[in-house]
């Protein structure tokens, strides 16, 4: 269906392009106030310690070190983000559970002496064995990191849908593969920080969040405040993909001596300090089963999982369960079972990182899929097309889907990579092989992160009193990703407005309206929907207007451009300007509002909420790899990325999001892991031994949308930030496999794993000989 | 990640610099581009008392041939320096393509030859085709100044023969001898990575058959060093499939790599024998290389 739109399908300019390009944007850490204090944490240097002693005496007399604080001086309310699971206290009380566990902080009158300060800060501690493998978490006699949580187990899941059993008797073939998965890092390149300020009894922090929102509740929560006297601000961030979802510990602390002191306090994390507070990518282990017919049809799987979640639960229960409830969305089958583990270890808590709990297990499942293409003698491109889920379909774990054109997506993907030619003996220089892959993901959760009826978004707009702009407030908070934009572009659209007369203020938990976040590709419907609504309510206000002023019925009215004119009779019309001002001056403030709530989602079992969306996007990459033999080492030489992503708002934005997500799935492909040493300490907690990739690395990318609408969402929109970074992983995996005839079963694909799989494969060509 | 606190002289000349660092004594520290030096001292690693900026010593910059010296290079010529040099372009163009494959721009506009050689780490990029390529050094002291052979200058990681208050001052590449040389660096992305190993090779070929060869391995022992028996091996032969297959074996043999967060030491060794044999390809078939801009 194709819609006509003003606005909405145009590449406009970003509203906040030349603030950044210029170096005007004003992030966390550039933001000043008078008498502002610097804060800094200090951490555990032991992966599992029982603290016998703090003394801080050495820390408090040094000059310019205005207070030092330890758990003694904060609540004891443990909190998370995963309400089922609080598990962290905002220090630490009898242990510490990782290398990085936060202990104390300080405040002091500049940054250097913070660090000076931290380390007079003497903690006496007893050091445990420590649980660093996950595999081995729940064995017998292996440490206990939580009390509370018998043999380690943070989360437990045991799904069955269908009957698996009967599937897998009537297949033709039933293959297992195991896959281990690795530990990546978001790598924003901004740092977290927070910056703490009370004005009497009303506390404000300026975060460096994708949830002010969240952050604001948890806040609150902790120091039993009323969420009114709590406002958190969101200045320009600089990159979150899930590792800026929850509290650091910046703004509890930072709030505790803000306090103590009466002065502002800037906190923040550098570099190390952001590997070890983590949340990234959890690293699991997965083996995935699949009954398939002789011709390729998948009749039912299992996917039976263990993820090391480190020292606390994080986002982890969601992670959990996403990782199995996403993999039936692009492929119909009828039986499913999904069980899991997630382990808790003495390392940094993992989180939700783009993509969230679905890449990893993607990775897993493409590279069997491969598998059992190569054994019953099936092109890996027909077995996709044969499976791929339909439009207006329900998975078997009731998520129910509205459009999707994967199969487009995967004809489309074909032809514009030349996959067929490419495929045929010779079709390749030596050394090149072929991947296809897909993906999906959801356009927003269908159920907030703890319980609650409010709604998911709010938006009001306020057209300015001499109707030349309007303003968008909006608690959606622009992380990079370009919500502030597409957004504007919305609220215009409804409006009958221009996109470059809009202004907006987004992410203040104070002067906008409530937004849960940007996490879960979720604003672009969601927060969409509440500017939709919110738009088209100014412009009914303004035709009412207009017709009073034009003697003609309001239905005869329409704003398009700026411009009200009667459908009837030519020449009637008046400027969208000059009936907003008459607007204010007879009747009022011209504002509109909007809310935003999903419909009921979902299946009535345990964890049936998480998965479950509005609407699903659904992509596929092809990426062509070149492979030097001797040395292991994988060129990208090739993506081809195409992308049901429903009607786009934004092209170029959308594009730049594709790319963006290409980047991070190949880094954590190939290129990425954080590394620990035998006591749990991070080995590269840096950007260059954890190599996230440079300009100079990325492949030519050709990225394509196939024409669909999605009838439930604003002007049929669909989400595209996360979904991207679903396929590259498996697509990577399988081009090597087609490349060289080896597949690497974990990840990161390195150069130096490549190389040992081509060398073993040698070696039992040639009978232990090369 | 603060630098701890420290004096800091800024001399006109090499002088100067000299007797500056003589009066100071061991708490005294040279700074070149600092990429090395400052980074140690905010890990806290190194805590000099005092630093001597070379940023003002005029003397050591630039890159020239000298008639009966060869191509010298100030010590203070920094990695893009060596990348878009002219002279190098001519003679060298190994020399600029090693330069090439250092760091990031913008740490090539700081970071200096001399530092990369004083800094003293196996991993270094511009030593081993430097060594391959014969170069010699020459280090000032109050005292005057002594030669050596750049070869002979390293001693185990992060410790060479300089001695306290010598400055490297520049590095000469002596004229003749090799017809071709090459540089192949093996690094785990395109920009911002260290050698996991990195193999220089120069050759002298008559007629297709190698006179004189040397290899130079980075990244594979915890000096830089050179591989004897690979080079007295490939004396007098071609670059023959065969050959070249049993080259790349001896080099294997030769190198002692360590397990390292880059790379086991088995693939280090695998790198070595693979980027040995490719860069005597490179230094046999096309002479010194092309510009690395071309
Ligand atoms: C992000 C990053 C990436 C890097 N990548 C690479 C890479 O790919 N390859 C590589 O080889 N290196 C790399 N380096 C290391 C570094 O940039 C180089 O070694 C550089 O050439 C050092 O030169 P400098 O002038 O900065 O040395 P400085 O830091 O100024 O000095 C280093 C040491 O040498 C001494 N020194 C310097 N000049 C002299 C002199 N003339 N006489 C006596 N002593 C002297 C100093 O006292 C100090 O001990 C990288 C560094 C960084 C930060």
């Amino acid at each position: 269906m194709s819609i006509n739109t003003k606005i909405i399908g145009r590449s406009v300019p970003r509203i906040d392009g030349r603030d950044k390009v210029t170096g005007a944007a004003k992030y966390t850490g550039d933001i000043k106030f008078p008498n502002m204090l610097f804060g800094k944490i200090l951490t555990s240097p032991h992966a599992h310690a029982r603290i016998i002693s703090i003394d801080t005496s050495a820390a408090e007399a040094l000059p310019g070190v205005k207070a030092v604080i330890t758990h003694k001086d904060v609540p004891d309310i443990k909190y998370g983000i995963s309400p089922a699971r609080w598990d962290e206290n905002i220090f630490c009380i009898d242990k510490v559970r990782f290398v990085g566990d936060k202990v104390a902080a300080v405040a002091c009158t500049d940054e250097e002496t913070c660090y000076k300060a931290l380390k007079l800060i003497k903690v006496e501690y007893e050091v445990l064995p420590a649980v660093l493998d996950f595999r081995k978490a729940m064995d017998a006699g292996m440490p206990q990191v939580h009390d509370e949580y018998p043999k380690n187990i943070n989360v437990e899941i045991h799904q069955e849908f269908g009957d698996i059993e009967k599937a897998f008797k009537e297949a033709h073939l039933v293959r297992t593969d195991a896959f281990l998965g690795n530990r990546a890092y978001q790598s924003p390149i901004e740092p977290h920080s927070a910056t703490s300020l009370w004005d009497g009894d009303k506390l404000t922090v300026y975060s460096s969040t994708q949830s002010p929102h969240y952050f604001q509740y948890y806040i609150a929560r902790e120091f039993g405040m009323d969420m009114g006297n709590v406002r958190v601000v969101k200045p320009y961030v600089g990159g979150g993909f899930g590792g800026k979802m929850e509290p650091t510990g910046l703004e509890f602390a930072g709030a505790v001596l803000a306090k103590l002191t009466g002065r502002p306090v800037r906190m923040f994390f550098d570099r190390h300090e952001m590997f070890a507070h983590n949340r990234g990518r959890h690293a699991q282990y997965m083996e995935i089963t699949t009954g398939v017919t002789k011709d390729g049809k998948i009749l039912g799987a299992h996917s039976n999982f263990m993820m090391d979640g480190g020292a606390y639960t994080s986002l982890g229960i969601a992670t959990a369960y996403y990782a199995g409830a996403l993999l039936p969305l692009t492929y119909e089958f009828d039986h499913y079972k999904f069980d899991l583990f997630r382990l808790y270890t003495n390392l940094p808590a993992c989180g939700a990182q783009r993509g969230h709990g679905a890449p990893q297990p993607k990775y897993a499942f493409e590279s069997h899929l491969d598998n059992v293409a190569t054994e019953l003698g099936i092109d890996p491109m027909d077995i996709r097309i044969l499976n791929a889920r339909r439009p207006e379909t329900v998975t078997p774990n009731d998520f129910a889907i509205h459009s999707c054109e994967l199969t487009q997506c995967l004809t489309r993907a074909r032809i514009i990579s030349n996959w067929d030619a490419k495929k045929k003996e010779g079709g390749m220089p030596k050394g090149h092989g072929i991947g296809v892959s897909t993906g999906s993901f959801v356009s927003g959760a269908g159920y907030p992160i703890y319980r609650t009826d409010l709604p998911h978004s709010a938006v009001v707009i306020k057209v300015n009193e001499d109707g030349t702009s309007a303003t968008l407030y909006t608690g959606a908070p622009d992380i990079g990703q370009g919500s502030d934009t597409v957004l504007c572009q919305m609220a215009a659209e409804a409006m009958g407005f221009h996109y470059e007369k809009m202004k907006i203020i987004a992410a203040d938990t104070e002067t906008c309206p409530m937004d849960l976040g940007a996490y879960a590709s979720r604003l672009t419907l969601m927060t969409g929907a509440a500017c939709k609504s919110a738009g088209e309510e100014i412009k009914k206000s303004l035709l009412e207007m207009a017709s009073s002023m034009l003697h003609l019925p309001p239905d005869d009215l329409e704003c398009e451009d700026a411009i009200i004119y009667s459908k009837s009779r030519d020449g009637k019309a008046l400027t969208f300007q000059e009936v907003a001002r008459k607007h204010f001056v007879l009747k009022g403030p011209l504002i509109g509002k909007g809310s935003y709530n999903p419909p009921k989602l979902g299946g009535k079992f345990k964890g049936s909420p998480v998965g479950t969306s509005p609407a699903y996007s659904f992509g596929v990459q092809v990426g062509e790899v070149k492979i030097d033999e001797e040395t292991g080492e994988i060129e990208a030489v090739g993506f081809w990325d195409v992308h049901d992503c429903g009607t786009v708002v934004n092209p170029r934005l959308l594009h730049g999001q594709v790319h963006g997500a290409l980047s991070m799935g190949m880094g954590e492909s190939v290129w990425e892991e954080v590394l620990f040493d035998d006591e749990g300490r991070i080995k590269n907690p840096d950007l260059a031994n954890y190599r996230i990739l440079t300009a100079l690395d990325m492949p030519p990318v050709e990225s394509e949308i196939v024409e669909s609408y999605e009838d439930i969402a604003p002007w049929g929109v669909k989400e595209i930030g996360e979904g991207s970074t679903n396929p590259t992983m498996g697509c990577f995996s399988n081009a090597i496999y087609d490349a060289m005839g080896v597949r690497v079963y974990s990840l990161p694909l390195s150069y130096e794993k490549v190389w040992r799989a081509l060398k073993e494969k040698r070696e039992r060509e040639h009978g232990g000989k090369e | 990640m603060y630098l701890p606190d420290f004096d800091y002289h800024s001399p006109e000349s090499l002088d100067e610099a000299l007797s500056l660092l003589a009066g100071l004594g061991s708490g005294a520290k040279v700074l070149a581009g600092g990429t090395d030096l400052l980074h140690k001292m905010k890990q806290g690693d190194l805590a000099p008392e005092a630093l001597v900026s070379l940023k003002g010593l005029d003397e050591l910059k630039g890159i020239n041939y000298v008639e009966g010296r060869g191509v010298v290079i100030g010590a203070l010529s920094t990695q893009n320096d060596i990348l878009y040099s002219e002279v190098l372009a001519k003679k060298y163009p190994s020399v600029s393509h090693a330069a090439k494959k250092m760091a990031s721009n913008q740490i090539r506009h700081l970071g200096t030859v001399g530092g990369n050689i004083v800094n003293a780490v196996p991993s270094a990029d511009l030593p081993p085709i430097l060594i391959a390529l014969g170069a010699t050094i020459t280090l000032a002291s109050t005292s005057g100044k002594r030669e050596m052979a750049l070869e002979d200058f390293f001693v185990e990681p992060a410790s060479s023969v300089i001695e306290e208050g010598e400055i490297l001052t520049e590095v000469a590449i002596p004229d003749g001898g090799f017809t071709g040389s090459s540089y192949h660096k093996f690094g785990l992305r395109r920009s911002g990575a260290l050698a996991v190993v990195g193999v220089a090779v120069s050759a002298r070929v008559e007629n297709g058959v190698i006179q004189e060869a040397r290899i130079v391995c980075a990244s594979s022992a915890p000096k830089v060093i050179r591989a004897p028996k690979a080079e007295e091996f490939i004396t007098g032969k071609t670059s023959a499939p065969d050959t070249l297959a049993e080259l790349q074996a001896i080099v294997e043999s030769e190198v002692r790599p360590r397990d390292s967060i880059r790379g086991s030491a088995e693939y280090r060794r695998n790198l070595a024998g693979v980027l040995a044999k490719r860069a005597l390809i490179d230094a046999v078939e096309s002479g010194h290389g092309i510009h690395a801009e071309d």
